[in-house]
């Protein structure tokens, strides 16, 4: 049986008399790469914001595994396993880029301001593997050699990337990508495409938003399409990709 | 690379302040050793401030502009706790805690008083958290003021220093005497000094430590803490206390240098003098606010005799005005040669607030 990881229903929110987000039920399963598209204003992004506890909903719940997180603080959502990424990339601009990672992949227990008095051996271990792991993130994904760098020094889309490694240090069971792509330039946009496939092959349940209709086809097992904050198709790539509520969506209705 | 820039800042810094203290040798051939202990116990007291107010704002990027408000607090609780005399009518209360118990409290709730002016602000961000910390102050300052019965209200407190001067180590008192200046002064003058050292020796510790890693984070990007699974509000509480605390003592040792404490002490100057030397010194540095103090004190204490000395036959009234034009167009000079202060990194410019 196929195992559904976040289920939503009836899931509502509204800014001032616009409807931004409105679905009834929707849910994701366990190890699918799902993409979120559907054109400007769709509520996409408010829809992550509403799961990941960013926003509180109006109305409606929200599943993950048994638990219902609806209202439920970021934080608290994070830590169970549920990690995301911003829409424009939100680095620790005045951290090197090591620091960046060290801090969101250390546990809380490691960042306790007692611990961090006493200095205790065990937390010198700790770090010491965090640097480790943290190294080999960033070997992988190309920014070995800026580790000392601060982050605000990156391009644009090395912050991507830096996102990308400190949403993945905390071996999430489910990552929400907020436009992995958008202002990245073709030869990266690739790079982190198969970055994303990889992390959906090793078992992470990866949900993204992205505009990039070519790279959604190409790397998603299903396409959520969202208009007016409503769910308009649900499908694989090639059904959504001849379905008639989609072209609508995307090009207008035709007059016939 | 960055060590060696890093150095030459020292250098920079030291250079300065050892001039500044030359200067006000130069400036005052006669009683030099009573006005440089006078300036050095101010440079350490709002120095000790300036290093609280550098966790906030430095590390964790908390506009904070109630920092009077934490020294007050730390101050009160500590002198109402020990033998004084309060009020109009000097009032004697001779039972009180002894001066070490009442210092710890006085700290303590210097903290606590930052976490409940934490509570309900820390989910404001930048300038909205700065309008609830200055109203805080206020508050607390015209509370102070009405309170008579408690705290003297505007006629003070008095009668309080021999609790902490009867610890005064006797070699002090000879040197007040071959030098001309008041023991009692350089007894809480070492002590502020004192309290800087383990200050920063504690603070460095927890500057390389994980929790002041996740502090710097706050300070970068909230959302970002979040969602890496941190309570980002539990973070900033944290340094609402800690940096509470240390003003808690800055202002102990205020009171004591004064000899009298009045509500009228915690006005807000107070915290924009401890705003001018944290930003002179570099926010977010560690010992940069020690060097800032100093400088910062020279120049105040000594604008007036360049003043005099600029202008003959000036009366005190003309001579008070020039002084605060000289105090402005110095800072401006530091602030336009070195915008980040003496000892902060470029990269880490931290005057812009999200």
């Amino acid at each position: 049986m196929l195992n559904n990881l976040i289920s939503v229903k009836n899931l509502k929110k509204s800014f001032g008399g616009i409807k931004a987000v409105d679905v009834q039920e929707l849910s994701f399963i366990e190890g699918e790469l799902t993409s979120i598209i559907g054109p400007n204003g769709a509520g996409k992004t408010t829809f992550f914001d509403l799961i990941s506890g960013f926003q509180n909903a109006d109305s409606g719940d929200v599943f993950l595994k048994a638990n219902n997180i609806s209202n439920s603080q970021p934080y608290k959502i994070a830590r169970m396993g549920m990690v995301r990424t911003f829409q424009l990339t939100k680095v620790f601009d005045r951290m090197t880029v090591m620091e960046n990672l060290l801090f969101s992949g250390s546990n809380v227990n490691n960042d306790s301001f007692l611990r961090s008095i006493f200095k205790l051996n065990s937390q010198k271990v700790y770090e010491k593997s965090l640097k480790d792991k943290a190294n080999e993130i960033m070997n992988n994904l190309n920014i070995g050699h800026m580790a000392d760098s601060y982050a605000r020094e990156l391009s644009g889309g090395q912050k991507k990337l830096l996102e990308l490694a400190r949403a993945i240090i905390n071996d999430p069971e489910i990552l929400l990508l907020d436009e992995p792509l958008a202002g990245v330039n073709p030869k990266l946009a690739e790079d982190i495409l198969s970055l994303i496939k990889k992390l959906s092959e090793d078992g992470i349940t990866v949900i993204m938003v992205e505009h990039n209709i070519e790279a959604v086809m190409k790397i998603s097992e299903r396409i959520v399409v969202l208009a007016e904050g409503s769910l308009i198709a649900d499908g694989s790539p090639s059904e959504i990709r001849t379905n008639n509520n989609v072209i609508e969506a995307y090009l207008g209705k035709s007059d016939e | 690379m960055i060590t060696k820039r890093f150095s030459l800042q020292y250098i920079f810094a030291f250079s300065l302040t050892i001039f500044s203290i030359y200067l006000v040798f130069f400036l005052n051939p006669e009683g030099a050793p009573r006005i440089v202990l006078n300036l050095f116990t101010f440079a350490g007291i709002y120095g000790l401030s300036a290093i609280g107010l550098n966790v906030h704002f430095g590390w964790t990027g908390l506009l904070n502009f109630g920092h009077a408000s934490f020294m007050g607090v730390g101050a009160y609780v500590t002198l109402l706790l020990m033998p004084h005399a309060a009020g109009r009518e000097g009032v004697v209360i001779t039972t009180g805690l002894p001066f070490f118990a009442a210092l710890t409290i006085g700290i303590i709730a210097a903290s606590l008083f930052g976490l409940l002016l934490g509570l309900p602000a820390i989910r404001l961000r930048g300038d909205y958290l700065a309008i609830v910390t200055i109203a805080a102050a206020e508050i607390f300052r015209l509370l102070v003021r009405d309170l008579e019965s408690i705290t003297g209200g505007v006629y003070g407190i008095i009668n309080y220093t021999e609790n902490f001067q009867r610890y005064r180590p006797s070699f002090i008192d000879d040197l007040s005497d071959n030098l001309d200046f008041s023991a009692s002064q350089g007894w809480v003058c070492i002590a502020a000094w004192i309290s800087i050292l383990f200050i920063v020796l504690f603070l460095k510790r927890l500057n390389n430590s994980p929790w002041g890693r996740a502090l710097r984070a706050v300070r970068e990007d909230e959302d970002a803490v979040r969602a890496m699974g941190k309570n980002a509000v539990w973070l900033k509480l944290q340094s609402f206390m800690l940096g509470a605390g240390i003003a808690g003592l800055s202002g102990v040792l205020l009171a004591f240098n004064y000899g009298s404490l009045e509500s009228t002490v915690f006005i807000p100057l107070l915290t924009f003098y401890v705003w001018a030397i944290m930003i002179l010194g570099g926010v977010g540095t560690i010992t940069g606010p020690i060097f800032g103090s100093i400088i910062f004190w020279v120049i105040i204490s000594e604008t007036d005799r360049l003043a005099y000395i600029l202008f003959e036959n000036a009366n005190g009234q003309q001579l008070a005005g020039v002084r605060f034009l000289l105090v402005g167009v110095l800072i401006m000079f530091l602030m336009i040669f070195r915008p980040n202060g003496l000892l902060g990194k470029k990269e880490e410019l931290l005057l812009d607030v999200k």
